[in-house]
């Protein structure tokens, strides 16, 4: 299966960007990240203990509507939370996450969002990470859908999701908690459990034995989860930025 | 170490990777913070503490100094910290201050008018519109929306130090990353015969060897990610040689030239520009 | 004040004297976890503020049909929070839809009278029929939800201004709830014709024929040319929240679904001698909408018993860690509470939330919509276990109300 893609920093003015092409969805983000930015005449944004994350869509082809709305809400609340926004420099000031969707089929009016919001999600802490913004995780996520046939899809095409009878987004901290479920459509809660089992796997590989502090850490430096594939995007991109430190040394 | 250790957040500094001096208490860079564990598990023999990622970056330690930091991405936005040298631009003056641009979209920054060396009512320089000024960072104020103020002169002593601080006259002013900015940075404060190894960066002492037969060239480097070069003595060919060590620094910061490849590039650009022979 | 409450206590303390009600504005984090917590000593159960037990919702009353110009309507009070949503159908014409010769050229071809049959059979849908659904309800927009806040329902809400984005994420959940659950039907939205396959001097006949029910002359078996849509119904849900105490998305939702088993639409045929659609005006001849099963939404709020948790420079836990800490306190104090049906008071001192959309099919078997979960780390699967089965005794709740308004 081919894996997706991602590069970092690919915008100058940005603090932070990020571009996330996922083969299986065809969509392709170009994520930005602005933090710590002044927010003027926004009283309702200036929180006197910590930062406000504002989250924009921007669609290709048409304006923002009601339906980026609720995944801007979705997004929002759930880094909202990951990231530190009491850190110096923080209070009072907003992380700015915008991303715009590139490459891909439109999102009509009611359409579910589901498909594209793993996408969204990745791009946004790829952005957050070489925005160098504080978080106190990371996280990954996964689409999985579950046929008709109750067969469990995972990482299912636009197609394969549009015939499911049901479809999850599911996303795992670094920690191995449970971020953020969405699931839409008809299923009973020993399917979601399945689900919910696949998309660990997804995410985060199979379960390791618990060992001490740092072996397990890089025992799961496995490239084919979602969570290695973030690492080592960003180990690449550090890699090739310090190339003259690490020669040196 | 074969390849160094990059941490992403949420992740612990594991323990063998931090220096074992003793001596003094261990600094923490940016990026890394002191967690305890949370007061219901504290029965176990853990050590109570651990030092976790808040960025993605290298970890790097210097055992001299007992610190420990994380290096992360170079081309961040310039956020002002007290004691940057920075390059400034006047965008327009009022009674009392200059009132001057230190990275686009951001708040002006306040050069007070007499924050100079020797300046006063009468002595003052007359800057305008667009001059640009070398100028260290004296306060950053607290919270959101407070001014940054800029001073060119050290209060204490009434001297520009460190040397250079003021106007710059002449020259020209390139964008590079603020990473490569405070290479450059630390290339430049360490002695001549030692800045070859420095940061792996031996394009200025190249072209400095290279140049020299032209007169040599004036450099000032600002942590806000801007750099200036003057090469007023070189006469007929200033322009070309202020374009060309332009050329070659932001080449060398964009492509990640290693040490090889810089003295490449520079002989390579000053004999297209038809500086040396 | 302060005296005059002070005075009747024997012990002049005058940290307590105190008005509940200034302290739970001072102090919202305490007061709540004070009242979720009670000291072991008196052998209380764990209450919230607003008198109701952790898993307890409100009281929650329906009523249908309040609006005498919509096509169905319902105003849905759960707690202080109120929703009034009203259903408006209108007609769409085919001949006004631009790709409507193009797209029905493809997806005629199967005779539509075998689809309908399938459809009547009950809830065996094959394939071909959810994509006809979905190609008429969702790609012609027969359903448009439209929420507002903007009533004066909190302080926060000033009447006449824009959407805000709440408003505008609520009205996207209804209207994805809408197509995922696929509640209403699409051949109760369409208007058939069937062109008679006689002369013309028959054709008076013919048009008395076609103000009969549309399922008779459906069986007809003489009548052998194709039946075409001549127009759609398209519904109009306004969702109006009159007051906002927490929780709008029950209440909204609720209120749709009461609305929709409200709605009564008019007989309508397509005549030919005016190319047009006409409707009965006679409400005997109207039918109600045959919705799929009953969807019902419950909304959670995680109550997490450290205030300056976000402030605490502490690891945070492994998840198989924190589950393990969590047994080993089974029984003890808990650090946190899943709290239904949050009000505003709770809302606010909330951050992770989880809304759980249940139905149950004719064996009473629990079947789950959706299920979404986000602001947080503390619920697990065993936590949604158990949401899924408060959802469920909450389902029969509903449907009792929904049934007797």
């Amino acid at each position: 299966m081919v894996g997706p893609t991602a590069s970092l920093s690919n915008l100058s003015r940005a603090d932070g960007s990020a571009s996330f092409k996922c083969p299986t969805t065809g969509y392709k983000i170009l994520g930005s990240v602005n933090a710590p930015v002044e927010l003027p005449g926004r009283r309702d944004a200036l929180k006197p203990e910590e930062a406000t994350v504002e989250v924009f869509i921007k669609p290709g082809n048409t304006t923002a509507g009601v339906g980026e709305r609720y995944v801007e809400g979705i997004i929002r609340t759930m880094l909202q939370k990951l990231i530190l926004g009491r850190e110096r420099g923080f209070p009072r000031r907003g992380v700015v996450i915008t991303l715009a969707i590139v490459g891909g089929g439109a999102i009509a009016r009611g359409d579910s969002y589901l498909t594209l919001l793993p996408s969204l999600l990745h791009t946004s802490l790829l952005a957050l990470l070489s925005g160098a913004v504080p978080m106190s995780m990371t996280y990954s996520t996964a689409l999985v859908a579950v046929s008709k046939s109750n067969v469990i899809i995972s990482n299912p095409t636009l197609v394969e999701a549009k015939a499911a009878s049901s479809l999850h987004v599911l996303a795992f901290s670094s920690k191995g908690h449970l971020l953020l479920n969405e699931s839409q459509g008809r299923f009973d809660f020993d399917t979601w459990k399945t689900v919910q089992q696949c998309a660990h796997a997804l995410c985060r590989g199979v379960d390791l034995p618990e060992v001490d502090g740092d072996i397990a850490m890089e025992a799961q430096g496995d490239s084919g989860t979602a969570e290695g594939f973030v690492r080592e995007t960003v180990e690449n991109h550090l890699y090739r930025d310090y190339a003259w430190k690490i020669d040196t040394e | 170490m074969a390849s160094p250790l990059v941490l992403l957040p949420g992740d612990e500094v594991p323990t063998r990777h931090l220096p074992s001096n003793k001596s003094n208490p261990l600094k923490l860079g940016p990026g890394l913070r002191l967690l305890s564990q949370p007061s219901s598990t504290s029965q176990n023999t853990q050590s109570q503490h651990v030092l976790a990622a808040t960025q993605a970056g290298i970890l790097t330690t210097d055992v001299k100094r007992n610190t420990v930091s994380l290096l992360s991405f170079p081309n961040r936005r310039y956020i002002p910290t007290v004691n940057d040298l920075i390059i400034a631009q006047i965008h327009h003056s009022s009674v009392d201050y200059f009132h001057c641009m230190v990275t686009p979209h951001t708040a002006h920054a306040l050069l007070g008018q007499l924050s100079f060396e020797g300046a006063s009512k009468k002595t003052r320089p007359m800057l305008r519109q667009g001059d640009l000024v070398y100028a260290r960072v004296l306060s950053i104020g607290l919270g959101a929306g407070a001014e940054v103020e800029l001073t060119c002169v050290n209060p204490a002593t009434g001297k520009s130090e460190p040397g250079g601080l003021g106007p710059l006259n002449g020259g020209m002013v390139f964008d590079v990353s603020t990473g490569m900015a405070a290479r450059l940075l630390r290339a430049s404060s360490s002695s001549s015969e030692q800045s070859e190894s420095i940061d792996g960066l031996v394009v200025l002492s190249e072209l400095g060897k290279k140049l020299e037969s032209l007169g040599g060239f004036e450099i000032a480097v600002g942590r806000n990610g801007k750099v200036w070069i003057d090469c007023s003595n070189a006469g007929e060919s200033a322009v070309k040689a202020t374009i060309a060590i332009g050329r070659c620094l932001q080449t060398v910061d964009e492509k990640g030239l290693g040490p090889t490849d810089q003295k490449k590039f520079v002989t390579r650009i000053l004999r297209e520009m038809k500086l040396v022979s | 004040m302060v005296t005059s409450a002070a005075a009747p206590a024997p012990s002049s303390r005058p940290a307590l004297s105190l008005p509940p009600s200034q302290f739970a504005r001072l102090q919202p984090h305490a007061y709540l976890l004070a009242h979720l917590s009670p000291p072991s000593t008196n052998n209380q159960p764990s209450i919230r503020a607003n008198g109701r037990a952790p898993t307890q919702f409100r009281v929650t009353s329906a009523n249908a049909g309040s609006l005498t110009h919509t096509n169905g309507s319902a105003v849905v009070r759960i707690g202080d929070t109120a929703a009034v949503c009203g259903v408006r159908a209108e007609l769409l014409h085919t001949e006004d839809i631009a790709s409507w010769s193009v797209s029905q050229a493809t997806s005629s071809n199967k005779s539509p009278r075998s689809v309908d049959q399938t459809e009547e059979l009950g809830e065996q849908d094959d394939n071909e029929t959810i994509e006809r659904e979905r190609a008429h309800i969702e790609d012609l927009n027969l359903l448009v939800p439209n929420l507002s806040l903007s009533t004066g329902c909190a302080p926060g809400f000033i009447p006449g201004s824009a959407p805000s984005s709440l408003a505008q994420s609520l009205s996207h959940q209804i209207l994805s709830l809408l197509h995922s659950t696929r509640l209403v039907r699409a051949d109760d939205l369409r208007i058939w014709y069937q062109p008679p396959s006689m002369g013309p001097e028959e054709l008076e006949r013919h048009n008395e024929e076609e103000q009969m029910d549309v399922d008779t002359a459906q069986n007809d078996p003489v009548e052998e040319s194709p039946r075409e849509i001549k127009a759609f119904w398209v519904l109009y849900i306004d969702i109006m929240i009159i007051s906002l105490a927490g929780n709008a998305f029950d209440a909204a939702w609720a209120a749709v679904l009461a609305a929709l088993r409200d709605t009564k639409l008019p007989k309508a045929w397509w005549d030919v001698d005016n190319e047009t659609v006409v409707c009965s005006d006679s409400i005997s001849d109207a039918r109600k909408l045959s919705l799929r099963g009953l969807p019902v939404a419950s909304s959670f709020a995680v109550f997490e018993a450290d205030a300056a948790a976000g402030w605490r420079a502490v690891v945070i836990p492994e998840a198989a860690e924190m589950k393990a800490q969590r047994l080993a306190r089974k029984g003890g104090v808990s650090e946190r509470w899943l709290l239904a049906d949050p009000d505003g008071y709770e809302e606010g001192l909330t951050q992770e939330r989880a809304c759980v959309v249940v139905d149950k099919d004719t064996d009473g078997k629990v079947i789950i919509l959706e299920m979404e979960k986000n602001g947080g780390w503390t619920i697990d699967t065993e936590d949604l276990q158990q949401l899924v089965d408060l959802s469920s005794q909450r389902w029969e709740d509903m449907k009792r109300i929904l049934d007797e308004c």
